[in-house]
């Protein structure tokens, strides 16, 4: 019986050259290649018969399996040492970022989406109207005559178009969207409108642009305890506190009548406001029943109907909120400030996501 | 409205402390805006003299006095022109705070010499506007004596908002009756007594429109004395912001402040004849109190006489019968002037006072007398004399208001049960008498409250009185939902294109919906746009685009070292200051550096396919799903012409623009910096409202996907789209995609020439394609291409 003594020998020789993946290769073709070594052997075996035949086709068998063994495991280990020196040459400082990429929500349209996302939830829709109104839907549809002293002031700046012989105005509150809603809509009515208003005024507390928001509810029940819980509802939402201490007071719309103001409580802590609690009153907003010759002015049955409207500005909200000092920084246009100040594009406020 | 507690209480008998009464104020609607504790605030200013003066070494202004102050005699510079020896001053001692500015007095070196302390102005201490000089204090004023037993006799200052409604309430009575009737006390009256006269008034009286006076009571007074008013009058006005003059001036004031009830005193030897109300004649002119010279307009309000025109009725006296301290025979008038006429007048001749502030929101008629015999007791009283009879012109009508309601009305309004007793009982405790029929309660409405008309405005009173603090909290959340989408389509339109835009890298400014005329004439017609009373001149318009606002952001951040930008604004744009003619706009911009030269990139600026990218993905966005959007050459003249482009929606709606900024506007704002824009007219953007709510079919191929690239050289004036196009509409099954992959530009192809190279992805629905079907669709490819843009195929 032949000895395979030294092919083994050999195999094992081979074996240990291994540097990279072409001398595997080498290795492979001499043994197992169409001419190798094992494969001329396996021919061989055609011209031995019987025992001896299955005797060496054992052998050989064995041989090749543990060739095909060794292929296997130097592969693989040639291959993790390949990848070790790739992963060694391929580090990167991560302590170096590119810029990034996001934009920035401003907080006025922030505050307003997130107000209408509250009032949303209550069921009321947004109403619209434009920024240059007439006199008649600025004022006198809101039961402020000419000369009633309310209009002096309001600081109303006019531009030189005219309506049924009086000047066209810039808006001076979102009122006038009330009126724009209820003579094309009838009752049931609960809307909100946010937007721009406009006042000749300019100093250190007033802009002559700011932002409002009304809300106006018309039905055949609305009252002053419907008033005053939807506006705790929607200042404790706004606010994001369980406490809220509220106080309505009473005032002067003409377009209301009762007429409010209401204040909220507040604490100063350093520089900082705590909304909700305290002793000291902060002024939110104004509101009321409205004042039934508005719901004559536009065909609404007064005897039949009543509601509740309100306003608050929107800057106010804004700096109440979120610690903004100063009502002219808004439109400043100062982008540090923008970047500041701003909100991330990607938080909407809504149900799935939260208010701010 | 400032009043002083002593003077409240004068009219109101109360047990009441200050805070219960100044909690009460603001909760019926007196809302208390200041308090001013006057002898808590003066206590540290005490009398000093003045005992030596004379020139600072260093300044010719100021000067170097000696002040005793009692304990000590003290060193302070002093720059008012009126300050001498021997005069009385109120001293400010170091460690004191001055009321106006809350300054706290220190020892100063003032120019080199050392000052103790200050002499105060009345300015400085809060009590006038006058900042000329020093107060001189009465000769007999103890030295070291504390300011505030002098001055407002240590009373509280109440200062409240009157809201434009509660006329009743510009005067101190008036206040204390609405404190009375809200439980804080009881009204007292005061006593007067009632002065027949005893002579007939020699001026006559004759009111020519009774329309702008209905009533004009005057009296004759002869032999008065018009000398400095006692301590106590002086006092009052003083403690409440205003100026004694004299004591015939004092007591109108006084009356004014007390009773609501504006008077003027005339000078009578000054008169002409009689007394004549009438309306203005168109031209006249007038020397007011306030020694300015008016131009009157037909159908103001004048008093007059039978020369001249002795004040403008309801808002302010004249120069020619002005009352001096030589002054001995007087007319005072108490009239009552209509309330519209007295508004406009004030209004157009742009005169605030008093009494026109009063007038205007409505006298009680009542007043009428009852302010003569008020005035009457303290003239005689004060500047002696006699008095006429009152010569009474027009007629005093009392006007009662009476307004009907029930408790039902009242508890459906206000939201609570209120009941008929209580309901009478709050109303007359506010001087409303009532009287109940059935379920009717009929309400007369007394005088003074000229702004009660309706049951709304009897609901308000009930709830004032009774107390905001008492309306319940009714829950408002619906059983059924009301059907009706909290936004419209166009609103969500806004809100998605906002949160898109900034969250691929833009900033969102809010600027002003005003701007400057100068430089806008290329954007709208500016003669349009014009507000009459602007703010200032560089806010003289209303905008007729986003753009000059944000570029006038872009420069002012240049200047604070930003060098990249990428801003936009969501709002409206105005063609004319008519109503209907305002637009919602996005506007981007992109300028300056895209990526900044860093480890990793090379520094790049942005350009317009920035911002075209930018515009086409929010229109994707906005309208997702079939739409076709083209490009065309034609811009608004604010673009650069050769590189800019109008975006088109389904062949037929010009939605926006997009590209770089005309450097000739770029240059007026003053930018050096090639700016690219984009302008979408989101109410353009043709409705996408979804039908149905399911996603078009999707039809995905098994079969191998095949990609040709060619390349054409064409004219430059060719559009790159053109390409693209030509190869598409060749077989619209089989072409998936065509993407323009190079763009090559070389004098080797003629340098009116361009090379763009187009990638075509191929697939079938139905079979792997073989190399024929590829080359026939080839071929067909580069035959329309050559056609449709006059090019060749390269090779």
């Amino acid at each position: 019986m032949k000895d395979f003594r030294e092919l083994e020998n050999e195999i094992k020789k081979a074996s240990d050259k291994f540097t990279n993946i072409e001398s595997i290769n080498e290795f492979r073709i001499k043994f197992l290649g169409k001419k190798g070594i094992i494969s001329l052997e396996m021919k061989g075996l055609a011209s031995l018969s019987g025992e001896q035949r299955k005797q060496h086709a054992e052998k050989l068998n064995k041989i090749k399996d543990s060739v095909l063994e060794i292929i296997a495991s130097k592969t693989e280990e040639l291959n993790s040492e390949e990848l070790e020196k790739k992963l060694n040459s391929e580090t990167l400082d991560i302590t170096l970022s590119t810029s990034k990429s996001y934009g920035t929500i401003h907080p006025i349209s922030q505050v307003i989406e997130e107000v209408i996302t509250i009032f949303g939830d209550l069921d009321f829709f947004v109403a619209e109207g434009p920024e240059v109104e007439t006199d008649y839907n600025n004022f006198t549809a809101l039961n402020t005559s000419e000369h009633h002293p309310a209009r002096q002031m309001h600081d109303t700046f006019y531009v030189e178009t005219e309506t049924d012989g009086m000047p066209n105005v810039l808006r001076t509150h979102t009122s006038p969207v009330q009126i724009r809603s209820m003579l094309k809509q009838k009752p049931p009515i609960r809307l909100i409108a946010p937007g721009k208003t406009f006042r000749c005024d300019n100093d250190q507390t007033h802009s002559p642009m700011f932002h409002q928001v009304e809300g106006l509810v018309i039905d055949q029940e609305s009252n002053m305890s419907h008033l005053k819980g939807c506006l705790e509802i929607f200042l404790k939402t706004f606010f994001e506190t369980d406490k809220l201490n509220m106080r309505f007071r009473p005032s002067h719309f003409p377009f209301t009548e009762p007429s409010a103001e209401v204040d909220i409580g507040y604490t100063k802590k350093g520089n900082q406001l705590i909304i909700g609690e305290g002793e000291d009153w902060l002024e939110i907003l104004g509101c009321g029943m409205v004042h039934p010759n508005v719901l004559e002015n536009v065909n609404i049955n007064s005897d039949e109907y009543q509601g509740y409207a309100f306003g608050m500005g929107i800057e106010r909200l804004a700096m109440l909120k979120y610690g903004i000092s100063d009502l002219r920084t808004f439109f400043d246009s100062d982008l540090r400030w923008n970047k500041h100040y701003g909100f991330s594009p990607l938080n909407i406020p809504s149900i799935i996501g939260d208010l701010s | 409205m400032k009043f002083s507690y002593s003077w409240l209480t004068e009219h109101l008998k109360t047990n009441a402390n200050f805070e219960e009464i100044e909690k009460k104020l603001t909760s019926i609607g007196l809302e208390v805006d200041d308090i001013q504790d006057t002898g808590k605030l003066y206590q540290d200013f005490i009398v000093g003299q003045v005992l030596e003066e004379k020139k600072h070494p260093n300044a010719d202004k100021l000067k170097l006095c000696k002040v005793d102050i009692g304990k000590e005699k003290v060193d302070v510079v002093c720059g008012a022109p009126n300050v001498e020896k021997g005069m009385k001053v109120v001293y400010a001692p170091v460690g004191s705070t001055i009321p106006v500015n809350q300054m706290k007095i220190k020892a100063a070196k003032i120019r080199g010499v050392e000052s103790y302390g200050m002499m105060c102005s009345e300015y400085e201490l809060g009590i006038s506007n006058e900042h000329d000089g020093i107060i001189r204090l009465e000769e007999k004023e103890t030295i070291g004596r504390s300011f505030s037993e002098i001055y407002g006799s240590n009373d509280i200052v109440i200062e409240i908002g009157i809201t434009p409604n509660r006329q009743d309430c510009l005067g101190v009575k008036g206040i204390a009756r609405d404190l009375a009737s809200a439980g804080m006390g009881e009204l007292l009256e005061r006593k007067i007594f009632r002065e027949k006269g005893r002579f007939n008034s020699p001026i006559k009286i004759e009111i020519q429109d009774n329309k702008i006076c209905s009533a004009f009571a005057g009296r004759y007074f002869r032999n008065v004395k018009n000398t400095e008013s006692p301590e106590w009058l002086k006092n009052k006005l003083k403690s409440i912001g205003l100026r004694p003059i004299s004591a015939l001036v004092d007591i109108t004031n006084f009356v004014m402040y007390d009773e609501n009830r504006p008077l003027h005193v005339y000078d009578a030897d000054k008169i002409d004849g009689k007394i004549i109300v009438r309306a203005a004649n168109d031209g006249e002119r007038f020397l007011a109190l306030d020694e300015k010279s008016y131009q009157l307009k037909n159908g103001m309000c004048v008093i007059a006489d039978e020369k001249k025109v002795l004040g403008l009725g309801g808002i302010m006296g004249g120069e020619s019968t002005g009352c001096s301290t030589e002054t001995t025979n007087v007319l005072l008038e108490s009239a009552l002037f209509d309330e519209i006429n007295t508004a406009k007048t004030g209004r157009n001749l742009s005169i605030l006072s008093d009494a026109r502030y009063r007038f205007e929101r409505g006298i009680d008629p009542n007043s009428t007398l009852k302010g003569i015999d008020l005035a009457t007791q303290l003239i005689l009283e004060i500047c002696g004399g006699e008095c006429s009879e009152v010569e009474l012109a027009g007629s005093i009508k009392e006007n009662k208001n009476e307004v009907s309601t029930s408790s039902s009305y009242i508890s459906r309004r206000l939201g609570f049960e209120v009941s008929d007793k209580e309901l009478r009982s709050i109303l007359s405790s506010l001087g409303i008498e009532t009287n109940q029929k059935g379920d009717v309660i009929k309400c007369s409405i007394p005088s003074w409250r000229q702004d009660i008309h309706g049951e709304a405005d009897i609901s308000e009173e009930v709830i004032r009185i009774k107390g905001y603090e008492n309306i319940p909290t009714s829950n408002i959340r619906l059983k059924s939902k009301i059907n009706q989408n909290i936004l419209n389509y166009a609103q969500k339109k806004l809100v998605k294109a906002r949160h898109f835009i900034a969250s691929i890298g833009y900033d969102e400014l809010v600027t002003f919906s005003f701007t400057d005329s100068k430089n806008c004439e290329v954007f709208g017609d500016i003669n349009k746009l014009k507000i009459v009373n602007p703010i200032s001149e560089e806010l003289n318009i209303l905008r007729p685009n986003l753009l000059p606002n944000l570029l006038h952001a872009i420069k002012k951040n240049m200047n604070r070292n930003f060098d990249s930008f990428s801003i936009f604004e969501i709002g409206s744009q105005y063609r004319s200051t008519s109503p209907e003619d305002q637009l919602n706009i996005v506007c981007g911009i992109k300028s300056g550096i895209k990526t900044e030269k860093s480890w990793k990139n090379n520094q790049t600026e942005f350009d317009i396919y920035d911002v075209k990218q930018d515009v086409t993905s929010l229109i994707d966005h906005l309208m997702p799903g079939n739409k076709k959007i083209s490009i065309s050459n034609e811009c608004p003249s604010w673009y650069h012409p050769g590189r800019s482009g109008s975006i088109i929606i389904n062949n037929s709606v010009v939605a926006g623009y997009f590209g770089e900024l005309h450097p000739r506007v770029a240059s007026q704002f003053k930018i050096k910096n090639r700016t690219n824009i984009f302008e979408l007219y989101l109410d353009k953007l043709p409705n996408t409202e979804k039908k149905t709510t399911n996603k078009p079919v999707l039809n995905l191929s098994e079969f191998q996907i095949v990609t040709r690239d060619f390349a054409f050289v064409i004219d430059k004036k060719v559009k790159g789209e053109e390409v693209v196009t030509s190869a598409f509409k060749v077989d619209k099954e089989l072409i998936r995609n065509v993407e323009i992959f190079d763009l090559f530009e070389d004098d080797s192809l003629g340098n009116d020439k361009k090379s763009i190279a187009i990638k075509v992805t191929l697939q079938s629905n139905e079979k792997t394609l073989a190399e024929n079907d590829i080359s026939e669709i080839s071929s067909k490819i580069i035959k329309s291409v050559e056609k449709s843009t006059s090019g060749t195929v390269r090779s």
